[in-house]
C-alpha cells in the first residue's frame, strides 16, 4: 500500500506562495518555496512551522525542488535555507539556477525600498542559498540518495520551467509546477511520458478556462501599441526584468521589422543584455522555431530595442519603454509613469499581475486620481491597458497532461477553490481517477485501497507480486501481444490496392497529428493500427477492411473503425 | 439598523474615539455592501486579511462599540451573513473573524449578544450547520473568531452554552492541519481563561472544584490520553504542551499531578505512541516555572522515557534535559549518554581495541550494534546526523556536561569523516559495515564538518589536532567532495586555524598550522581552478578570510606569496560567473591592501602592479554587465580610501573623481549608494573626522576644518561630489536618495559652525543650480551641473529642505498605498474589474 502524504504549505487553494510538502515512502520532499507578493509581513512566506516542529529541517527534509524562477515558486528560498536553517540540497534546472538569483535580488531591492522590512535576506544569503543548488538536466534521473530519485520534464511556461517526477522504489509523484501545453513565441509545449505516477500534483490556475489563443492577445497588444505610437503617444510597459519582458521584446522587434516602424523602443534596466545572454545560453530550452532560426538570426539580439537613458523620457515624439518594476510601485517605471500619466495620447500596458496597494493595481481597477506622496494627486489621463500573457495550461491543457501521464490520482493546487471543483469533477469523470483539491495544510488521504496490476510469482513457498516486465524477465518469457481486430465493409468496386490508397489518403487528411503510412505491401498503418484491404468473397463491389490494433491504442483504434465505417470521401472522377 | 439589534448607547459618544478618519467612514458602507453581495466576488484574497488587520488596530486603540455605533454598516454586514445565500467562504470567514475581534471587548460583546448575532454566527444555526462548513477557510474563521472573542467571563459563559467546546473537540481531528492546530490552540486558550476565575481570584486547587468548562476540557484530554488511536493521543499531548508553555499558575501543577499517570501510562505501550509529542510535553512541563519538578515525579518520568524511546526519538529529549538549568545529575548523565551513544558505537566499531571508545556511552542498550540486526543506511545516517547536530547545539551552552569529552568527540568526528571519505581502516565486521553504509554520504559529511568546526572552540591532544587537520586536508583535496561539503570543510579549517595555539605576543600562526598551510595552498590553487563556480567562490571567500586575519604575518605572507594563489585570484577577476568575479574583487582588494598580490620583487615592480589592479577594478566598475562585481569594486575602493591605500593616497582627488563619475551613472542602485558612501568617507577625510560614524548624527563637529571653509570645500567641488549628491537626492531608488540626504545633512552640520565664507545667496549660479534641482525633482533629466563653487554649494545646501526630504524618504515607498483609505478604495474599485489578472502570477 503506497503511503503518500501531501501537505500544501502555500499552494493549496491559494495562488501565490507555492510550497508543498510531499512524503513518499518515508522520504520528505519540498516542492517549490514561493512567496506571496501581496503581503509585507511574515504572511508572505509559507508557514514552515508545520515542518520545523518535526525537529531539525535538514534531518527531516530530504530535498527541495524548485520548478521555475517565478517568485511565487522560489521567493522564500533564501529565507528558508539561510534564515529558517535548511541545509540540504536544492534541485532546479540550469536556467532556473542562473535566473533565480537575479529575480531574488530584484525582490530584495523592493523589500529594502520599503520601510520596516527587517528579517529579510541579504545578497550574501541569496548567494549562499544558490550554492546549495544542484542543477539538473531534462530527463536526467538524479539520485538524491540510495532510494530517492527525481527526473525533470519540460514544462514550457517560462525559460527553464520543469515538471518533476519524484520516485521512491515503485512509488512516484509528479509535480507539474506551472506549465503550458501550447507552444508560444519562444517556448515549447510541456511534455511528459506515460510515467503513470501514483499521484499527479498539477497546477490549476486556469482550471475552468478554455483560453483564447495567445495569438489573438498578441495581435491585440501590437495593435494597441501601434495605434498609440501612430498618434504620437508614448507607451510604457512595466515588466519584471526577466521572463515576460523577453517575450514582448521578440514580439515588438518582429512587428517593428515587418512594419518598418521608426519609433524607438527602449529597455530601461540594463538587464536586457544579461537576460538575452541567458536566453542565448539556454537556447535548447526555447522552442523549435527559435532554435532553427538561431543560426541565421538570433531572436534575442534586437535591432530595434535600445538601452534606455533616463534623459530619453523627456524626448519629444512617440516611443515604447520597457521599465522595471512590473507593478509600478517604485523605481524607474513609476518615475516614467508619473511623467507621462497626464497625457491622454500616452499609454501604459500592464502585462502581468499587480498586488493590491501598488499603483499598477490602482490604475488597473480604474482609479484615475492617485494620491501620491505629500498628498499630491496625480491625475491619470493616459490610456491604461491590461494584457495577459501568462502561460499556464488551461482546462483543456490540464486534461491533456493527465491523459499523457496516466496517474492513479490527481491533486489540484495553485488555483481557486470553485474553479478547481469544476475541474476535479471533469477529471474524475473522464479518467476515472480520484482527484483532490486540498486547502493549505490539508492532508489528502492518498492511502485509499487501490487496484494493483502485477504478476504473482510463487517460488519456494514465497509469494511475490512483481511488475509484468520483471516477471517476464525472471521467467525468461517473451511478451504476447494482444491485438483487437475488426472488419469494416466498404462499397468500392476498385481494386484492393486502390481502396487501400483511398483509405491512406483519407486518413492522412483527417489524422494530421498521427503518423499515417502506406506500406509497400499495400497495407496502411496509423501508429500500431494496421489496415489491410481485401476483396469480399461474395460481392466484388465490396471491399473488406481488416483493422487491428494493440490495446495501448485502443482509443485510436475504436475511433478509426468508426471513421472508416462512415465510408470514404468520393474520389474525384 | 438591523432587526433585533438596538442602537448602541449614545452615552458612549463622549469616549475619545480612535476609530477611523472621515474618508474611510464614507467608503465603508459601500464596501460592506459589496462584501455582502455574493454576485460581486472579491478578487484579491489579501485585501480581506489587510482589512481585518486594520480593524484589529482600531479596536486595540479604541472602543469597538463606538466603532459599531459610528459605522452601522458593520453590524448590517454581520447580520447579512446569517441569511441563507451563496456567500463566498472568504467573506464568511472574514466576518466570523471580524465578529470575534469586535466582541473581544465585553460591552461590544454584550451588544452583539442582545441581537443574538453571536449565537447565530457561532452556534448550530450558523455556518456550522450549513454547506459553508465544508470550506476549511470558514472553519478556520470560526475558530479564529472565537479565539479573539474569548477574552472575558461573558465570552466563557457564551462558549459553554452554545456548544462550541464540543465542536472544537471535533475540529482537533480536522482534515486541514491548520484548522486542527488552531482548534488545539483555542482549547488551551479557553482552559486558561476559565481558570482565571470568575472575579479574577485564583481558582480552587482541587481539580474537582474547577469551573465546568475547564473540567470538560480536562476530561476530554484524559479521554484522549486513554484512547488507542495515536492521532487522538497526539492532540491531547499537543494541547498539554501548549498549556504548560503558556500558563505557569499553580493550577497547572494540579493539572499535571492529575494527568501524569496517564502520560506515564503511554510509556507502557510498545511502541510508545506519539513519541515526538510526548517529548515536547515532558520538556514543556520540565521548563515550566509553575511546577516543582521533584514533587511531581517528573524526573522519574523523564528517566523512564529516555530508556523507553528509540535512540532517534530520545535524542531531542536528551538535548532538552541537558539544557535544563536545574536537573538531577544522574538524569543528565543518562541524557548525555543517549546523545553520545551513536558516536560511541562508531568509535567502538572502529577501535583496534574494542571496549575502549573513550566516550561515556552509559548503560543504555547499544542500539547500533547489539542485539538487533545491523541498521539500515537511512536509520544509521539519520541517527548520526541528529546526534551530531544535538551535540553541536549543546557545545556552546554554559550548562553543557562537565567534564566535556572533547578528545573522544574529536576522535569520533574525525573517524566519521574518514568513514565517509573512504580513508578509514576498519578492524572488525561492524566497522566494515559502517564503512559501506557511510561511504560518500554527504549528509553525514555536512553534519560532521559542522560539528568538527564547532569543536575548534575547545582544545585537544596534539596528535588528534594533527588528525583533524589531516582529515580536513583530505576533504579539501578530494575530488569527490561536493561543493557544499567543500564549503563546510573551508569553514571548519578556518575555525581550526583561528583556534590553533598562538605564541604569546604574536598573532602569527603556530608552526604546525604553518606546516598545514604549506599543504593547504596547493589545494587552494587547485580549487580556484575548479569547473564548479560554487567551489571557486568558496575558495575565494576562504582566501579573503585568511588574508584578513593573517595577512600581516610573515609566515603566512611568505607561504602565500610563494604560491600561485594571488595570480590565480587575479585571473578570476575575469571569471564567467559574476558571483566569482565579485568574490575575486573582494579577495584582490584584501590582498592588495596587505601587499599580498605579487611575489616579493623590487619596489618599482610592486608599484606598477598595484596600478594595474586599480585600473582593472575601474574597468570592472565601468564595464561589468552584472551588479555583484561592481558592488564589490565599490566596497574595495571605499575600504582603500578609508585605509589610505598607497595607490589611492597618491592622488586621492583623481581617484575619487574617477570613481564617483562612474558610480553615479551606474544602473545598479547599490553601486550608486556605495558611491555615496565613498563620497562620505572622502568628505570626512577632507573636512575632518566626525564625532560619530553614523551619518545620521548631525551634531556640529568639535573640530573645525583646518583652514578656510572655501578651501576645504574646493576638493569636494573638484571631484564633482555635489553634482552626484544633489542629483541622487531625487534618485528613483529610495535608499540612494536617503543616503545622499544624510550626506548633505552631515555636510551642512559640518559647515554650519564655520565662518569665513560668504554665501552667494542670490548669484545666477545658485539660481541655475536650484532650477536644475527642481527639474530633477520633477523627474526631468538635465545636463550635469558642471563646476560648482563652494559658495554656491553652501547656498544651495541651506536653501534645500533636507529635513523635510529626509522625513519623506523615511516613509515606506508604499506608505500612501498601504493606508486604510487606499485599501478601501482599491477593494471598491476592484469589484468586477479584475478577473484573470489575479491568477496571472508574475
Amino acid at each position: 500500500m503506497p503511503e503518500i502524504r501531501v501537505t500544501p504549505l502555500g499552494a493549496g487553494q491559494d495562488v501565490g506562495r507555492s510550497c508543498i510538502l510531499v512524503s513518499i515512502a518515508g522520504k520528505n520532499v519540498m516542492l517549490d518555496c514561493g512567496m506571496h507578493m501581496g503581503f509585507n509581513d511574515d504572511r508572505r512566506f509559507p508557514d514552515f512551522s508545520y515542518i520545523t516542529r518535526n525537529g531539525r529541517l535538514t534531518d527531516f527534509l530530504d530535498c527541495v525542488i524548485i520548478s521555475h524562477f517565478h517568485l511565487d515558486h522560489c521567493g522564500a528560498l533564501p529565507y528558508f535555507s539561510e534564515m529558517v536553517g535548511y541545509d540540504g540540497p536544492i534541485y532546479m534546472t540550469h536556467p532556473t539556477q542562473a535566473i533565480c538569483p537575479i529575480l531574488l535580488e530584484d525582490y530584495r531591492k523592493i523589500a529594502v525600498d520599503k520601510k520596516g522590512e527587517a528579517n529579510f535576506f541579504t545578497s550574501q544569503m541569496i548567494k549562499d542559498c544558490m550554492k546549495k543548488v544542484v542543477a539538473v538536466h531534462l530527463h536526467q534521473t538524479v539520485q538524491v540518495d540510495d532510494e530517492l530519485e527525481i527526473k525533470a520534464y519540460y514544462a514550457g511556461h517560462v525559460l527553464g520551467a520543469a515538471m518533476f517526477q519524484i520516485k521512491v522504489g515503485s512509488e512516484s509523484v509528479v509535480y507539474t509546477g506551472d506549465y503550458n501545453m501550447t507552444p508560444d513565441r519562444h517556448l515549447g509545449a510541456a511534455w511528459i511520458d506515460k510515467c503513470r505516477p501514483n499521484l499527479l500534483i498539477t497546477e490549476s490556475t486556469y482550471a475552468t478556462t478554455i483560453r483564447d489563443s495567445k495569438r489573438c492577445r498578441e495581435r491585440d497588444f501590437l495593435k494597441k501599441v501601434h495605434e498609440a505610437v501612430e498618434h504620437g503617444g508614448k507607451v510604457l510597459i512595466p515588466v519584471f526584468a526577466l521572463g515576460r519582458a523577453q517575450e514582448l521584446c521578440i514580439l515588438l522587434e518582429t512587428f517593428w521589422e515587418r512594419m518598418n516602424l521608426k519609433a524607438p523602443i527602449y529597455f530601461s534596466t540594463g538587464l536586457t543584455e544579461k537576460a538575452n545572454h541567458y536566453y542565448k545560453l539556454f537556447i535548447t530550452w526555447t522552442n523549435q522555431k527559435i532554435r532553427k532560426t538561431f543560426v541565421q538570426r538570433n531572436m534575442f539580439e534586437f535591432k530595434h530595442i535600445k538601452a534606455f537613458d533616463r534623459a530619453f523620457a523627456d524626448n519629444p515624439g512617440p516611443m515604447v519603454v520597457f521599465a522595471t518594476p512590473g507593478m509600478l510601485h517604485a523605481g524607474q517605471s513609476l518615475q516614467i509613469f508619473r511623467k507621462w500619466a497626464g497625457n491622454e495620447k500616452n499609454m501604459v500596458i500592464m502585462p502581468g499581475y499587480c498586488v493590491q496597494g501598488t499603483v499598477g493595481h490602482k490604475i488597473l481597477s480604474g482609479q484615475r486620481k492617485l494620491e501620491m506622496e505629500g498628498r499630491q494627486v496625480l491625475e491619470v489621463k493616459m490610456q491604461v491597458e491590461y494584457m495577459s500573457f501568462s502561460a499556464h495550461a488551461d482546462a483543456k491543457g490540464i486534461m491533456q497532461l493527465v491523459g499523457q501521464a496516466e496517474p492513479e490520482s490527481v491533486l489540484l493546487v495553485h488555483g481557486e477553490a470553485k474553479k478547481m471543483e469544476f475541474l476535479k469533477q471533469k477529471i474524475e469523470q473522464e479518467f476515472r481517477v480520484n482527484c483532490y483539491m486540498p486547502a493549505n495544510g490539508l492532508l489528502p488521504d492518498a492511502k485509499k485501497p487501490r487496484l494493483l496490476h502485477g504478476t504473482l510469482i510463487m517460488k519456494d513457498s514465497n509469494f511475490r507480486l512483481v511488475s509484468s516486465e520483471q516477471a517476464l524477465k525472471e521467467l525468461g518469457l517473451a511478451e504476447h501481444q494482444l491485438r483487437f481486430t475488426c472488419r469494416v465493409h466498404l462499397h468500392d468496386p476498385r481494386k484492393e490496392q486502390e481502396t487501400a490508397m483511398r483509405v491512406y489518403s483519407h486518413l492522412k487528411s483527417v489524422l494530421k497529428d498521427h503518423c499515417v503510412q502506406h506500406l509497400p505491401d499495400g497495407s496502411v498503418t496509423v501508429e500500431s493500427i494496421l489496415i489491410q484491404a481485401a476483396a469480399h468473397s461474395e460481392d466484388p463491389g465490396t471491399k473488406v477492411l481488416l483493422v487491428s490494433w494493440t490495446y495501448q491504442d485502443e482509443e485510436l483504434g475504436s475511433y478509426l473503425t468508426s471513421l472508416l465505417k462512415k465510408g470514404l470521401p468520393q474520389a474525384p472522377s | 439598523m438591523t432587526e433585533g439589534l438596538p442602537v448602541p448607547s449614545a452615552g458612549l459618544a463622549g469616549i475619545s474615539s480612535l476609530t477611523m478618519d472621515p474618508e474611510c467612514s464614507q467608503l465603508l458602507p459601500a464596501l460592506c455592501a459589496v462584501l455582502a453581495d455574493p454576485r460581486q466576488p472579491m478578487a484579491d484574497d489579501t485585501c480581506l486579511e489587510k482589512l481585518l488587520d486594520w480593524f484589529k488596530t482600531i479596536t486595540e486603540a479604541g472602543s469597538s462599540l463606538l466603532l459599531l455605533q459610528e459605522n452601522p454598516c458593520l453590524v448590517e454586514l454581520l447580520c447579512h451573513m446569517l441569511k441563507p445565500q451563496d456567500l463566498s467562504s472568504r467573506v464568511l470567514s472574514f466576518s466570523l473573524r471580524l465578529t470575534g475581534v469586535l466582541a473581544a471587548q465585553e460591552d461590544c460583546f454584550q451588544y452583539l449578544q442582545q441581537g443574538e448575532l453571536l449565537p447565530k454566527l457561532f452556534g448550530e444555526a450558523g455556518p456550522l450547520g450549513g454547506a459553508a462548513w465544508t470550506s476549511p477557510a470558514v472553519r478556520s474563521g470560526w475558530i479564529q473568531g472565537l479565539r479573539s472573542l474569548a477574552q472575558h467571563p461573558s465570552a466563557l459563559h457564551f462558549l459553554a452554552h452554545c456548544g462550541a467546546v464540543d465542536t472544537i473537540f471535533s475540529l482537533q481531528e480536522d482534515s486541514s492541519l491548520f484548522v486542527a492546530s488552531a482548534a488545539g490552540q483555542l482549547l488551551v486558550h479557553i482552559l486558561g481563561l476559565s481558570m482565571q476565575g470568575p472575579a479574577g481570584g485564583p481558582p480552587s486547587l482541587q481539580a474537582g472544584d474547577w469551573p465546568a468548562c475547564a473540567q470538560k476540557i480536562v476530561g476530554h484530554i484524559e479521554e484522549s490520553l486513554r484512547a488507542t488511536a495515536t492521532p487522538q493521543i497526539t492532540q491531547a499531548l499537543n494541547v498539554l504542551t501548549t498549556t504548560f508553555g503558556h500558563y505557569h499558575d499553580p493550577w497547572t501543577q494540579v493539572l499535571w499531578v492529575q494527568l501524569s499517570p496517564l502520560v506515564a501510562g503511554l510509556l507502557e505501550k510498545d511502541p510508545v505512541p506519539a513519541a515526538h509529542s510526548l517529548v515536547d510535553l515532558l520538556l514543556s512541563v520540565a521548563r515550566s516555572p509553575g511546577l516543582s519538578s521533584s514533587s511531581c515525579g517528573l524526573w522519574e518520568t523523564l528517566a523512564q522515557t529516555l530508556s523507553h524511546l528509540s535512540p532517534t526519538q530520545a535524542g531531542p529529549l536528551a538535548l532538552g534535559i541537558l539544557k535544563l538549568q536545574d536537573c538531577p545529575q544522574a538524569l543528565r548523565a543518562q541524557a548525555f549518554a543517549v546523545l553520545l551513544q551513536p558516536l560511541a558505537c562508531v568509535l567502538k566499531a572502529m577501535a583496534q581495541d574494542p571496549g575502549s571508545s573513550g566516550v561515556p556511552d552509559g548503560t543504555v542498550g547499544d542500539s547500533m550494534t547489539a542485539g538487533t540486526p545491523l541498521p539500515s543506511k537511512a536509520a544509521c545516517v539519520g541517527l548520526l546526523c541528529r546526534s551530531l547536530a544535538h551535540l553541536e547545539l549543546l557545545l556552546p551552552l554554559p550548562q553543557r556536561p562537565c567534564p566535556w569529552p572533547q578528545a573522544p568527540l574529536l576522535g569520533a568526528a574525525v573517524t566519521l569523516l574518514q568513514l565517509c571519505g573512504g580513508s578509514a581502516r576498519p578492524a572488525c565486521d561492524m566497522g566494515r559495515h559502517l564503512c559501506t553504509l557511510l561511504l560518500g554520504c554527504v549528509r553525514v559529511q555536512r553534519a560532521a564538518l559542522d560539528f568538527l568546526g564547532a569543536l575548534s572552540d575547545g582544545t585537544g591532544p596534539r596528535e588528534l589536532v594533527t588528525q583533524v587537520f589531516a582529515v580536513l586536508l583530505e576533504y579539501l583535496r578530494s575530488p569527490d567532495s561536493s561543493p557544499t561539503v567543500l564549503k563546510k570543510a573551508f569553514q571548519a579549517t578556518f575555525r581550526w586555524l583561528l583556534s590553533s595555539p598562538k605564541t604569546p605576543g604574536c598573532w602569527d600562526l603556530d608552526p604546525h598550522a604553518l606546516l598545514f598551510l604549506r599543504d593547504l595552498l596547493p589545494v587552494l590553487q587547485k580549487r580556484l581552478c575548479s569547473p564548479c563556480w560554487e567551489v571557486r567562490d568558496s575558495s575565494l571567500e576562504f582566501l579573503t578570510q585568511m588574508a584578513r586575519h593573517w595577512g600581516g604575518q610573515a609566515g603566512f605572507r611568505h607561504a602565500l606569496l610563494a604560491s600561485e594563489v594571488p595570480k590565480l585570484t587575479e585571473q578570476l577577476l575575469r571569471d564567467p560567473e559574476s558571483y566569482v568575479r565579485a568574490s575575486a574583487v573582494t579577495a584582490m582588494g584584501q590582498l592588495s591592501s596587505q601587499g599580498l598580490c605579487f611575489p616579493p620583487a623590487g619596489p618599482e615592480h610592486h608599484g606598477g602592479q598595484q596600478k594595474s589592479l586599480l585600473v582593472e577594478l575601474l574597468h570592472i566598475l565601468s564595464t561589468d554587465s552584472e551588479g555583484f562585481p561592481r558592488r564589490a569594486v565599490m566596497q574595495v575602493f571605499t575600504q582603500w580610501l578609508r585605509d589610505s591605500h598607497a595607490d589611492v593616497a597618491g592622488d586621492t582627488e583623481q581617484f575619487v573623481a574617477g570613481v564617483l563619475q562612474v558610480a553615479s551613472q551606474d544602473l545598479d542602485w547599490e553601486v550608486r549608494a556605495q558611491g555615496l558612501e565613498l563620497a562620505l568617507v572622502f568628505l570626512e577625510q577632507t573636512l575632518g573626522q566626525p564625532r560619530s560614524h553614523c551619518p545620521h548624527a548631525v551634531t556640529p563637529p568639535v573640530e573645525a576644518p583646518v583652514g578656510p571653509l572655501a578651501q576645504a570645500l574646493q576638493p569636494l567641488c573638484r571631484v564633482r561630489l555635489f553634482d552626484f549628491a544633489f542629483r541622487a537626492l531625487f534618485d528613483c531608488d529610495r535608499p540612494v536618495a536617503q543616503k545622499s540626504c544624510d550626506l548633505l545633512l552631515f555636510l551642512r552640520a559640518k559647515t554650519a559652525s564655520s565662518s569665513g565664507l560668504q554665501e552667494s545667496r542670490s548669484s545666477p549660479d545658485v539660481a541655475s543650480v536650484e532650477a536644475a534641482l527642481q527639474r530633477w525633482q520633477a523627474g526631468d533629466q538635465a545636463q550635469p551641473l558642471g563646476d560648482l563653487e563652494p559658495e554656491v554649494v553652501l547656498a544651495v545646501l541651506r536653501s534645500l529642505d533636507l529635513e523635510g526630504l529626509r522625513g519623506a524618504l523615511a516613509e515606506s515607498s508604499d506608505h500612501v498605498e498601504k493606508s486604510p483609505q487606499s485599501l478601501l478604495q482599491d477593494m471598491l474599485a476592484t469589484v468586477g474589474v479584475l478577473g484573470e489578472n489575479e491568477a496571472d502570477c508574475y
